[in-house]
């Protein structure tokens, strides 16, 4: 049950990247903020990867529990845009 | 309500998926029905994420209960046996001569000097003598009960030591003692 509502949370993170694609695509001022977004995430994603011990115990979760949440929200930014874009 | 959250899943995913690839981004209508599927299949993602993981919570503490009813079980069953080797413990004490329990723990105490030899032969000594006191006293008991039933001498020794009449070395010494007993007795 526990693989279920995490891989539920997974997928709910892949639409939701689409969604953002789909935001995007409506109009360019809406493409240059979600690109922008984009950045902002990427630069937050890095800084989160580098600092991972100081994150996690600020956090209080386990450093393997952060890099594990931080590749999942890689993998289903990635999933998500590529299912876009590839429609 | 597993049925519920696998067919939330299956509509996420469906919602998701289904209309980005058969839908046309260039018409109008199309491209806002995908933006409708897909936040639609975001909150059916969302609603199973949140049904499983009350349902996994659940499960946790149903896990807890089980363990912690085990676990009464296994000590209650170790505390009845717990009980039960004590009371045979007891028992066996119980059935034990008193007489053999002292001479043992005179058999403990040998090597341990001349004083506590001595102090377990006089303990031993007075053991025997209460014993034999007590065996009079319910002999005498006996053959006053049986006297007050008409019974002879003879039928008395023969009932309560077990002897004949005639004029073998146990019945003189059974009438002896039979004799000493109804004197003491008065």
């Amino acid at each position: 049950m526990r693989a279920m509502y995490l891989g539920n949370y997974f997928v709910a993170g892949c639409i939701a990247s689409s969604f953002l694609g789909w935001i995007a695509s409506l109009h360019p001022i809406a493409s240059r903020a979600i690109a922008f977004l984009t950045a902002a995430a990427f630069t937050v994603w890095g800084l989160c990867w580098l600092l991972d011990f100081s994150v996690s115990s600020l956090l209080k979760i386990s450093v393997s529990s952060l890099q594990a949440f931080l590749l999942a929200l890689l993998a289903a930014g990635a999933i998500g845009a590529g299912v876009f874009l590839c429609s | 309500m597993q049925l519920k959250i696998f067919v939330l899943s299956g509509a996420a995913v469906a919602l998701w998926l289904v209309p980005l690839t058969a839908l046309d981004k260039r018409i109008g209508w199309h491209k806002s029905m995908q933006g409708l599927t897909l936040c639609a299949a975001i909150a059916c993602a969302v609603t199973a994420g949140n049904i499983a993981r009350e349902q996994a919570k659940q499960n946790e503490i149903e896990e807890i209960k089980t363990r912690a009813i085990t676990a009464d079980v296994v000590d209650e069953i170790a505390t009845s046996a717990y009980i039960s080797q004590a009371q045979r413990q007891q028992e066996a004490e119980q059935i034990l001569n008193p007489l053999e329990h002292l001479e043992r723990s005179l058999a403990l105490t040998y090597d341990e000097g001349e004083r506590s030899e001595s102090i377990a032969q006089n303990q031993l000594a007075e053991r025997t003598e209460n014993c034999a006191e007590n065996g009079d006293s319910e002999r005498t008991e006996r053959i006053h009960q049986l006297q007050a039933k008409g019974w002879g001498k003879a039928k008395i020794i023969l009932e309560i030591w077990g002897v004949t009449k005639g004029g073998s070395h146990k019945y003189k010494a059974a009438e002896a003692d039979y004799k000493r007993l109804i004197e003491e007795g008065g």
